[in-house]
């Protein structure tokens, strides 16, 4: 009993000297990561700590770490989009605790990029892989000259549709969005199912699809940090929100959150004809069980349905990134681990045959397997030469906001109002426009 | 002021002798004033340092001073989030208390397998993680898969979503309903057990019916029970974050950023990389708590409670 | 029987029904596989029954991490809830027993500390376990966990009603020390309280959530909740490439939450004896 006073005495004073010695971190070496979820092959080698959630990264690092005597991956799950932002901006307040290298969707960039959080990878040799991506892929996790991240998956949309649906109605895929709204409404009148659906919870599909008519939301360049653009109460914001609350309040597309259980259920009991997604929906359909049993080759995919068929213009709905902490202890070996992982062959063939990612690598979206491999969840359509490759290549690219996950935060907002009949497309559009300026102001930057 | 402290009840002999000076007393609670002052009062006093800076996205942080209190106490998301749960407290608690306090009384009344059997039923609930909890009643409330939705549709109704917009209020109050009122019911219970039954005997002499016995002797001599529950579910529901951030996902976007003052400093601190303001927020809210609390307390001092 | 407990006692089976449900269908979901979970049957009965399935695929799916994050519960659980429960009853002893010069004041401040939400805290928390370098280690979570306000409150005011003054004075007159004393004349006394607290603290160390949920990034160090959390995140986005997760999470649930049950049944006695005295008095 005695002893446990003693022990926790000198805790503390571990824990107060420690504290108040207000060690700086570069005055000592990072400790070795350990805990890592994954195998270290080469134990002698430095170590570089990676947060990732791809469902085969085990494979993946196996494989960068098989090929690699000079350092070692240690990877560990710290959590799926929005968690792992939550750890990884409590360790940049903290100024302590983020991992090395880390996996970001290229929404996110922006954010972390301007609280100096994330390296740029130019000094490092990331003009190297460039070549690697299209010119979309790469706009994406630059800024100008500066290079914050390595692409690795992204997500061309397009519209996935149940072909018994379509047969039973006797409908075409829609080949632009007014197309899309007369089948809707053919369908909703013979009995059908509701078309598609308009969830809250996809801003960023709402934002692509924004995008897509023409609207630019924001104009950043980190350059000029304290300069932003705002445009949303742009005609082609509201008239995007108009037609898909329009939509929604006739009954014609569901207003259900997706990502649920529940939207999952619905998908697997054709409650929906279409689903407006990007190229890795077909991986998270099948892992849902959705197309399995008497669902089964009952899913097609057709090109994203266009405002104006003579200028398509094609978006993009998620997809990551690997970027360098600036708490990485030793920059240039994270770096090597940020371009060198997830890059290798047979990590990507993985990846894309186990329909874990929709890869961005050239290499692999110009090989013959790639470009010709019929897609099982369309029932052996070739997808990706048909209507995902054309749909990367015409991708131009988008600019974000430094504070994202805010103006998602919003636009959700707004979009529960539209759907609870609360407000109008262009009301939306106008108060959002108004909140995110007014919150911009507030942060220090000068809106125009 | 209803929050000095006296000392714990000892019969007077006891408390004069106490009087003696010991600084042993110190040495016994050392142990746990060292992690007190490592994982509460540091970090607290750290928090309430943070709060008096402001960081802006585009321009860094800056001395504040106060600032970041008065706007809080403006901001309409704040006053949002503090007037849901004000007004969740005032249905929820009554709620919890009444149902713990019923099966408490037809607990302490009813022997046999039953009661025995209801005991550990009703108190099932507290054994089982919130995060899990909430994640139950999910699915439970799910229109697909269901069973609200699937006995609804056996009548050709459609039942409601327990978690839209109109009706998130009711949904989250029956998981906290469910989640927290067995732990009551056994607070109440053990307390009931406690009282001398000659009373009951006394009062049945006198021609007293066990209604009445219950209502008349034995709920008084509860009250302080139910006093040290009232004010732990207050500071509890003053502070609603872990169901509703749980159940938010599934709930087609009922749960905003600002649904709880809890939720609200959450998203500020995690999300949109504003430590300092939610620093403010959390402890404009750990005030208000300590008011109504306070009030409260002032309110029931003759009843005893946590703090007297 | 007497007649109007017939009322009573239907009043208990609907409660029992209402706090049953839930459990009931964790229960009767455990046994689905994912086809039988979405495929709409009823959500209260059974259909198929693949509960060996689901739990040989629990304790093996990624290696089984599963196990692991048992493991972890069970460590933090016992450390934290023991920790916490040696440290709050010597404490409760100690305001309880002794007068001494602040007494009231760091007693008050215990207390008022409750108030503010833990939100404010877990950053500087951070801060302070990663100047000593212990984010991402189990400390990061039994150390903050060893600390409990209310168990404090619970022992002092046990301590106050079941230790008399006398015992421990003819225990000092008899030449014992102040630590002799309460090891062998008070804490006997106290034992009721002790378990209770025990019990509590463990509960809450085993249902933590948000500690360590921020504290550690290493899914390997993860408890059950936040490894549960983890699968959640992973089940509503692209699930497991190809595996279905949502039948291992409820097969999970259910298994995360049958050590709690078990302690509270085996040790019902006396915890409830315990819970009687912060309250009554």
């Amino acid at each position: 009993m005695r002893r446990i006073p003693a022990a926790l005495l000198c805790l503390t004073v571990a824990l107060g000297t420690a504290a108040c010695g207000g060690d700086d971190a570069d005055s000592k070496t990072a400790a070795k990561p350990t805990n890592c979820t994954n195998k270290i092959v080469n134990e002698a080698a430095p170590r570089v700590l990676v947060w990732a959630w791809y469902p085969n990264m085990a494979k993946v690092v196996d494989n960068f770490n098989n090929q690699h005597t000079d350092v070692q991956v240690c990877w560990t799950n710290a959590g799926q989009g929005q968690p792992e932002y939550e750890k990884f901006q409590t360790a940049i307040s903290a100024k302590k605790g983020a991992p090395d290298v880390i996996m970001l969707e290229a929404d996110q960039l922006v954010g972390f990029e301007i609280q100096d959080a994330l390296v740029d990878l130019a000094p490092f040799g990331a003009n190297d892989v460039k070549k690697n991506f299209s010119e979309g892929a790469w706009k994406d996790v630059s800024q100008g000259e500066a290079v914050y991240a390595i692409p690795v998956d992204g997500g061309p949309m397009a519209l996935i549709y149940r072909t018994d649906v379509f047969d039973k109605y006797k409908i075409q895929p829609p080949k632009t969005w007014d197309e899309y709204a007369q089948a809707a409404a053919k369908v909703k009148a013979a009995g059908g199912p509701v078309f598609g659906d308009f969830g809250s919870n996809v801003p960023a599909v709402t934002t692509a699809l924004m995008i897509q008519k023409g609207a630019q939301p924001f104009v950043y360049n980190l350059a000029d940090k304290q300069k932003i653009t705002i445009k949303l109460d742009d005609q082609a914001t509201k008239d995007v929100l108009t037609y898909w609350g329009d939509l929604a309040t006739k009954g014609l597309v569901g207003k259900e959150d997706q990502f649920t259980t529940d939207y999952i259920a619905g998908m697997v009991g054709g409650k929906y004809a279409t689903y407006v997604s990007a190229a890795w929906a077909p991986g998270y359909l099948t892992g849902s069980g959705v197309g399995a049993g008497k669902d089964k080759g009952k899913f097609a995919v057709a090109p994203l349905p266009q405002w104006d068929p003579a200028n398509p213009v094609s978006v993009n709905w998620g997809g990551s990134a690997f970027a360098v902490t600036s708490q990485a202890a030793d920059k240039a070996l994270a770096a090597k681990v940020a371009m060198g992982i997830y890059a290798d062959d047979a990590s990507l063939t993985d990846g894309w045959k186990t329909q874990t990612i929709f890869p961005l690598n050239q290499g692999v979206l110009k090989s013959d397997e790639f470009v010709n491999a019929k897609v099982d969840f369309f029932s052996g359509q070739t997808a990706n030469k048909d209507i995902y490759i054309p749909a990367e290549n015409a991708y131009k690219g988008a600019v974000y906001s430094p504070f994202t996950v805010f103006y998602y935060a919003q636009l959700q907002a707004q979009i529960v109002k539209i759907l609870g009949g609360k407000t109008t497309g262009a009301q939306a559009a106008t108060d959002l426009h108004n909140q995110i300026v007014e919150y911009a102001k507030s942060q220090g930057f000068t809106v125009s | 002021m209803a929050l000095t402290l006296e000392a714990p009840p000892a019969d007077v002999t006891n408390r004069t002798r106490r009087r003696v000076f010991k600084p042993a007393g110190w040495l016994f609670i050392l142990p746990f004033l060292i992690v007190f002052v490592a994982f509460l009062l540091a970090p607290l006093l750290y928090a309430g340092y943070l709060s008096l800076y402001t960081k802006g996205l585009a321009t860094g942080t800056t001395f504040a001073g106060f600032d970041n209190y008065t706007r809080a106490f403006g901001d309409p998301s704040f006053r949002k989030g503090l007037w849901f749960v004000l007004k969740f407290s005032v249905v929820v608690i009554p709620l919890q208390i009444v149902v713990a306090l019923v099966a408490a009384l037809v607990l302490d009344e009813v022997t046999g397998r039953l009661a025995r059997f209801s005991r550990l039923v009703i108190f099932l609930p507290y054994a089982i993680p919130v995060v899990l909890g909430a994640l139950m009643w999910g699915f439970l409330y799910s229109p697909s898969f269901g069973p609200i939705e699937q006995i609804a549709g056996a009548f050709d109704v459609r039942a409601p979503f327990l978690l839209s917009q109109g009706n998130i209020f009711y949904g989250l109050l029956n998981v906290v309903t469910w989640q927290w009122s067995g732990y009551y019911m056994i607070i109440i219970y053990a307390a009931l057990r406690s009282i001398d039954s000659s009373i009951y005997e006394a009062a049945r002499i006198d021609g007293a019916n066990s209604r009445q016995i219950a209502v008349r002797i034995k709920v008084p001599m509860v009250s302080s029970a139910l006093v040290l529950i009232l004010i732990f579910s207050l500071i509890g529901t003053l502070q609603f974050f872990t169901e509703p951030q749980i159940l938010g996902p599934i709930a087609n976007g009922s749960v905003t950023p600002d649904f709880t003052p809890n939720i609200y400093a959450y998203y500020m601190a995690f999300r949109y990389a504003q430590f300092n303001y939610a620093s403010a927020i959390s402890f404009s809210l750990g005030f208000v708590v300590f008011l109504v609390v306070a009030v409260f307390t002032f309110a029931t001092r003759k009843r005893g409670g946590l703090f007297s | 029987m007497r007649p109007r407990h017939v009322g009573a006692k239907l009043l208990l089976l609907a409660l029992c029904g209402y706090f049953l449900v839930p459990v009931w269908w964790l229960l009767v979901a455990s046994t689905k596989n994912a086809e039988g979970l979405f495929s709409g049957s009823g959500a209260l009965w059974f259909n198929g029954f693949h509960l060996a399935d689901n739990l040989r695929d629990l304790f093996t799916f990624n290696n089984g991490e599963f196990v692991r994050w048992l493991g972890n519960s069970v460590l933090y659980a016992l450390a934290g809830g023991i920790g916490c429960t040696v440290i709050s009853v010597l404490a409760g002893y100690g305001f309880a027993k002794y007068t001494f010069r602040g007494r009231n004041l760091v007693f008050a401040m215990v207390l008022g500390s409750v108030m503010v939400p833990l939100t404010a805290l877990v950053i500087p928390t951070f801060v302070l376990m990663s100047n000593v370098g212990l984010i991402d280690t189990i400390w990061a979570v039994i150390l903050p966990s060893l600390l409990s306000p209310f168990a404090v409150y619970l022992m002092r005011v046990y301590a106050a009603g079941s230790v008399p003054d006398e015992l421990l004075d003819a225990a000092r007159i008899d030449g014992a020390g102040e630590l002799r004393t309460f090891v062998r004349v008070a804490l006997p006394l106290m034992r009721p309280g002790v378990i209770t607290v025990l019990l509590l603290s463990i509960v809450t160390t085993w249902n933590n959530y948000f500690l360590p949920l921020t504290m550690l990034s290493s899914s390997k160090l993860f408890p059950l909740p936040v490894g549960i959390g983890l699968w959640t995140q992973l089940a509503s986005s692209n699930n497991a490439g190809g595996q279905s997760l949502w039948n291992l999470i409820i097969v999970g649930s259910l298994v995360s939450i049958v050590p709690l049950i078990v302690a509270f049944l085996t040790l019902q006695k006396y915890w409830q004896g315990g819970l009687s005295v912060g309250s009554l008095k």
